[in-house]
């Protein structure tokens, strides 16, 4: 559906993609994850033809995006809020866009009332306030009713009744069937509604699985609590990395199987003993090293 | 293509700048006509003046459509709406040849509206002072002729600069500032080292000549659309090259 394949892109002195590879399964959610500055847009804009990658390629339905017949048709796409004539009112922005698909000028109000923005539409993008923008997007990607949405931070600038009205938006498109590629440096923004995540880092690929994977590979915490101050240092004795938690209960890297028998042999009293799982969100700071650009 | 072109006209029409267009060439226009014509109650009646008229009402339009080409390419990159065009459109030369033809189809409209300007202040006035009019003369209509073709020109100009400098204000600056300095000096030089004959063939040198109006250093009427269209080319295919190759970010 979308294939990128050691794609790989440098502005000056900054490797923005550095050999990435990933492909997008149709009909699912995908989540394109990544700190501020991982090279998402960069990819994003390579898989759309409007940036021309160093090395390696990124196809959309089989082909280049250049080579698509019709490509509003095929796919739609939300770049950056702000690719709108400030002068131009978002109805006409529309009528603009579907003209150059070859659509009808009445398709530009059937999109505008999809997205909610009908009683603004003769007002100039100017006023708009930047959700509004962001659903004149939308609404743009939406124009030639595509199979295929690409959508960069979508969420950026929403407050949160806007993140939630995107959610369940975005949920209806995949209900209908199309495939989504949503990037996001917000994991929380697409954690409940991505089927698969690719997460990248410095242009390369960190991970790409189901978000069930991502979470169940990673090492989750056992919490113990006991009021035996003997077990924390037969635990580090064990190698194990001890954390003092609030309440006095302790974090350890180890199964809870390994702890409970520790505590069994040494006749310890244990009053808690539970498996932490991580959050996805712990996972993607735990894999991108927590580290932002911003 | 239709439809690309057709997007290309509403892009044109639905910005506030299309109606400064039609004002500034309305008020410029109509200023000029009337003051010319206020203050030669002798010669107005004359052939010639009245084709100074027409010449005035071309230079205003073919003025205004320089701009407009600049600016059909150069406000995409500066609002970013280059990103939507070329989604809509990934064949990048596909989208400035839609702009070529916009432009040129916008040009003539002003080229027109510039003239009615002109028939629409002067026949009146020429007509209530008793003076003749000379509207039907082949000279009228060959210079108005020529004057809707210096205004395609001068669009088309416009519009390969803006593909070659994608910024607004490096386009519209670096545009005036070689007509005035650039080529001034250059015809300094030229004349210096004693190839006079080369001033002629300076771009606008050569756009000037092909507005039917003659005068020094310029090359004949044909000579000077042909050597135009040379420049339109060059420019214009670097303009191609230049957008083609362009990392949209």
């Amino acid at each position: 559906m979308i294939e990128v394949d050691g794609l790989s892109k440098r502005f000056g002195k900054t490797q923005a993609v550095a050999g990435l590879s990933f492909r997008v399964e149709p009909g699912t959610i995908t989540g394109f994850l990544g700190p501020n500055g991982a090279g998402k847009s960069t990819t994003l804009r390579s898989v759309l033809g409007l940036v021309h990658p160093d090395a390696g390629s990124a196809t959309v339905l089989g082909v280049p995006y250049r080579e698509l017949d019709r490509p509003l048709h095929r796919v739609g796409a939300v770049l950056e809020a702000s690719e709108v004539h400030p002068g131009r009112s978002g109805r006409n922005h529309l009528r603009v866009q579907a003209a150059a698909a070859g659509l009808p000028a009445s398709r530009a109000a059937e999109v505008l009332a999809l997205v909610e923005l009908s009683a603004a539409a003769k007002r100039r993008v100017k006023g708009y306030s930047l959700g509004m923008r962001q659903r004149l997007g939308l609404a743009t990607a939406l124009l030639g009713d595509p199979e295929v949405l690409v959508l960069d931070e979508p969420a950026n600038g929403l407050d949160p009744a806007g993140i939630r009205w995107l959610r369940d938006f975005l949920r209806s498109l995949a209900a209908e069937g199309r495939t989504v590629l949503v990037s996001s440096h917000v994991l929380s923004e697409v954690a409940q509604t991505a089927d698969r995540v690719v997460i990248i880092h410095r242009g390369k690929l960190i991970q790409q699985a189901t978000v069930a994977e991502v979470i169940a590979g990673s090492q989750g915490a056992t919490r113990v609590r006991t009021p035996d101050a003997r077990l924390r240092d037969l635990l580090a004795a064990r190698g194990a990395v001890v954390t003092l938690l609030e309440g006095g209960a302790l974090a350890v890297d180890l199964p809870p199987e390994q702890v409970g028998e520790l505590a069994a042999a040494n006749s310890i009293v244990l009053h808690e003993l539970t498996v932490e799982q991580a959050t996805l969100e712990e996972v993607f700071l735990e894999l991108t090293g927590g580290e932002t650009t911003e | 293509m239709i439809a690309l072109v057709r997007a290309e006209l509403l892009k044109i029409r639905t910005t506030r700048s299309w109606w400064a267009y039609l004002i500034a060439i309305v008020l410029l226009v109509g200023i000029a006509v009337a003051g010319d014509t206020g203050s030669n109650a002798d010669a107005r009646g004359e052939l010639d003046f009245q084709v100074g008229l027409i010449e005035a009402a071309g230079f205003v339009s073919a003025l205004l459509a320089l701009i407009l080409g600049i600016t059909i390419v150069t406000t995409e990159f500066r609002h970013g709406t280059v990103t939507p065009t070329f989604l809509a459109s990934p064949k990048r030369e596909r989208v400035l040849t839609s702009k070529a033809i916009a432009g040129v189809l916008t040009a003539l409209a002003f080229g027109v509206l510039a003239l009615l300007v002109v028939l629409a202040v002067a026949t009146p006035w020429l007509a209530i002072v008793d003076a003749d009019i000379h509207a039907g003369d082949a000279e009228i209509g060959e210079r108005a002729l020529q004057a809707l073709g210096s205004t395609v020109l001068w669009v088309l100009i416009g519009l390969a600069i803006g593909s070659v400098v994608h910024s607004q204000v490096a386009a519209l600056v670096g545009t005036l500032v070689w007509i005035f300095l650039g080529e001034t000096l250059l015809w300094g030089l030229f004349s210096l080292i004693d190839i006079d004959g080369a001033i002629a063939y300076l771009p606008f040198r050569a756009l000037d000549g092909a507005d039917g109006t003659g005068g020094e250093d310029v090359l004949d009427y044909w000579p000077a659309v042909a050597v135009s269209l040379g420049w339109i080319a060059l420019v214009g295919a670097a303009g191609v090259w230049r957008t083609r190759r362009r990392d949209i970010t």
